[in-house]
């Protein structure tokens, strides 16, 4: 009896003990995590004195947005002091377009090769799949060439080939992966009801594939938005998206290094990817693990 | 309202042959029941039916009308599935009347139709509804719906009940019956289920390995399987073979078999019917005695006195399993165990000896080395 309540004691002061390490660990790595977004944050909303005079870790006395105006419409970027204003349009202006495409090539792809299975169709499917595995740097010379036989070398539609041609392997793989799943009887019933190729894709597949839709769009976009290399190598000046011009805006350097405006600049650039994320984000875990169990 | 011949199709993936030559010719409003176990080609013949297949050889036609190359939505047939395959996005009525749709019926008239076939299935409170809000046997009438709407020359199901539970099942089988008698129209459907077979067919096409082992009425492959296959899938329990020689004693051919009697070991002599003179040349040579349990029963003396050709013997009872209407009595014939369907109150106990009485008439004899009906 006795032996047995130590044991009890025993196992809760233990079980305390664990609990107290687990969540200093997490408060350890939280704080790691959120750190570096806090000295970007407080950092942005200072002005250069406060920079200069203060601490890195110390907030800033007032509010203060003017390194965010600047950043958007005034900070130089090389010769041309036009703010990231015009970059970031043509990010959205890349990104969009790139995004839908590949996400309605890939899913009319992932279709096809699911639910109207040819002779073939697990050979080409497994070289789509090995587009996910060449590194970006093999293709730029190639790719270069072909814009320019295209006459799209440095615009923003040749980037956008350039992000659906590389996108699409990932998006038939989503896809693919996702209509395995639905029975094919859905789409034999269909057939015998009077739907064609089109008419099922549109009517029944895409309708379904809402958890799908939502995981491509984030993976997609996330990859298309952040993409530097790219950007670097196929576009220049103007037609620059806004990863590059913000590696040009803090490499640009008139006199006094203004902290606030690169911070500021930093953030404005990572804001669509993570407003991505917060409002789709219940969806990509539940996306990519929708058909692993069965309902 | 439709007639369906299948003249001699085959069908192979690559190499491999999974329908061997299929012939069936069904009239108008027939119900043809294609009945098999799991890989006999049974689906695969309804989905060439469907069109959802192709046909490496052979034609399938209806009403004349040679179907091969006519894609699935322009050969006027309807199918349910064994999934049901509703439209997870569209309300049930939407569902019912998708195919109308496609067709580009207008859309009043769409609804008076669909409104219509779910009055007959009694589903008209679900219109709304998605399927995921409905139950099992509801979806199958949805299922039943999209095909009842389209109006089409042949219905096909596709082991339509075998996601049910046993009391829906039952139901559901009642319901398709009745719809078929409504309708008149002519139904193709798949099965494995024996039961399901027998009631609903006006013929049954039994398959195996890909080939038609006996198209006959239900009735027909009940009483005179074509071969020992197809007895002893049909039916239960099972038809009980008896290997036994063919003899003939006093002038009359029979069969003669080993059994125990009150302790002792000795042959028995089952008179076989008279106008089976082609047996002759079977005279002395081993074959197979196939019997239904229901034929052998108790002996009972005022039948005997009949027009049937009853016989009778006594034999040592081993086992009794009571169903309530009938207890199953199993015996040992021929060196084999054999079950007679026997009144609960005529039954002996196990170990003692008993009169039992067989129905030759229904007997049925099959070669032991094909196995085919003689």
């Amino acid at each position: 009896m006795a032996d047995s309540i130590a044991f009890t004691s025993d196992r809760t002061l233990w079980h305390r003990i664990g609990r107290i390490g687990i969540y200093t660990l997490l408060a350890v790595f939280a704080f790691y995590y959120i750190m570096p977004l806090i000295v970007i944050v407080s950092t942005s909303m200072k002005d250069l004195d406060e920079i200069r005079t203060g601490h890195l870790l110390s907030l800033p006395a007032q509010i203060n947005l003017d390194a965010w105006t600047f950043a958007w419409s005034e900070a130089c970027i090389g010769v041309t002091c036009t703010g990231l204003k015009p970059y970031f349009w043509n990010s959205l202006a890349m990104a969009v377009p790139a995004v839908l495409i590949s996400i309605m090539l890939g899913a009319i792809t992932g279709y096809a090769l699911t639910k109207f299975r040819f002779r073939g169709a697990n050979v080409i499917f497994a070289m789509i799949l090995f587009g996910c595995f060449i590194p970006f740097q093999v293709i730029l010379l190639p790719m270069a060439t072909s814009l320019g036989y295209l006459g799209v070398a440095n615009t923003i539609p040749g980037l956008v080939l350039v992000h659906v041609v590389y996108g699409l392997p990932f998006t038939t793989l989503f896809f693919r992966n996702y209509y395995v799943n639905i029975p094919d009887d859905l789409v034999k019933a269909a057939t015998i009801d009077g739907a064609g190729f089109f008419t099922i894709f549109w009517k029944i597949m895409l309708p379904l594939s809402l958890p799908i839709i939502v995981v491509t769009i984030i993976w997609q976009f996330t990859q298309i938005w952040n993409d530097f290399l790219f950007g670097a190598s196929f576009t220049s000046g103007g037609n620059q998206p806004v990863t590059v011009a913000l590696n040009n805006l803090v490499n640009t350097t008139t006199g006094v290094k203004r902290y606030n405006v690169d911070m500021a600049a930093a953030l404005m650039t990572a804001a669509p990817t993570l407003l991505v994320y917060i409002f789709a984000g219940r969806y990509f875990v539940r996306g990519l693990t929708a058909g692993a169990v069965k309902g | 309202m439709a007639s369906l011949n299948i003249r001699n199709v085959k069908k192979a993936f690559g190499p491999m042959e999974v329908l061997k030559g299929i012939d069936l010719d069904l009239d108008d409003g027939e119900f043809l029941v294609l009945l098999g176990p799991s890989g006999c080609g049974k689906s695969t013949l309804l989905n060439m039916i469907a069109g959802l297949d192709s046909i490496t050889s052979g034609e399938i036609t209806i009403d004349e009308r040679v179907l091969n190359n006519v894609h699935p939505k322009d050969r006027d047939i309807a199918m349910v599935f064994q999934s049901y395959a509703l439209y997870p996005n569209m309300t049930v009525g939407r569902n019912i009347g998708f195919g109308l749709e496609m067709r580009k019926v207008a859309k009043a008239e769409r609804d008076q139709k669909v409104q219509d076939a779910a009055r007959m299935l009694q589903i008209d409170h679900l219109l709304d509804r998605k399927p995921a809000q409905l139950s099992g046997g509801q979806r199958q009438r949805v299922a039943m719906g999209r095909a009842l709407v389209r109006d089409p020359k042949i219905f096909l199901f596709d082991e339509p009940l075998s996601n049910l539970d046993a009391k829906l099942r039952v139901e559901m089988r009642t319901e398709i019956k009745k719809l078929h008698q409504r309708l008149g129209t002519t139904m193709v459907y798949v099965t494995h289920d024996q039961i399901e077979a027998m009631t609903l067919a006006s013929r049954i096409a039994i398959m195996k390995d890909g080939i038609v082992q006996q198209f006959a009425p239900p009735q027909e492959v009940y009483e005179k399987p074509a071969n020992m296959y197809v007895a002893g899938f049909v039916g239960a329990p099972a038809m009980n073979f008896i290997p036994a020689t063919l003899v003939a004693e006093n002038g009359k051919l029979g069969v003669s078999m080993q059994r125990t009697a009150k302790g002792n070991r000795s042959d028995v002599f089952l008179a076989l019917n008279d106008e089976r003179k082609e047996l002759a040349d079977w005279v002395g040579r081993e074959l197979v005695l196939g019997i239904r349990p229901e034929s052998v029963t108790h002996k009972s003396e005022a039948e005997l006195n009949g027009t049937r050709n009853l016989q009778h013997f006594d034999c040592q009872v081993d086992v009794l399993e009571p169903t309530g209407a009938d207890t199953l009595t199993y015996i040992e014939l021929g060196g084999r165990e054999v079950i007679a369907r026997v009144n609960p109150h005529n039954t002996s106990n196990p170990g003692e000896t008993m009169d039992f009485m067989v129905d030759m008439d229904k007997a049925s004899l099959f070669d032991p080395k094909t196995e085919q009906r003689i």
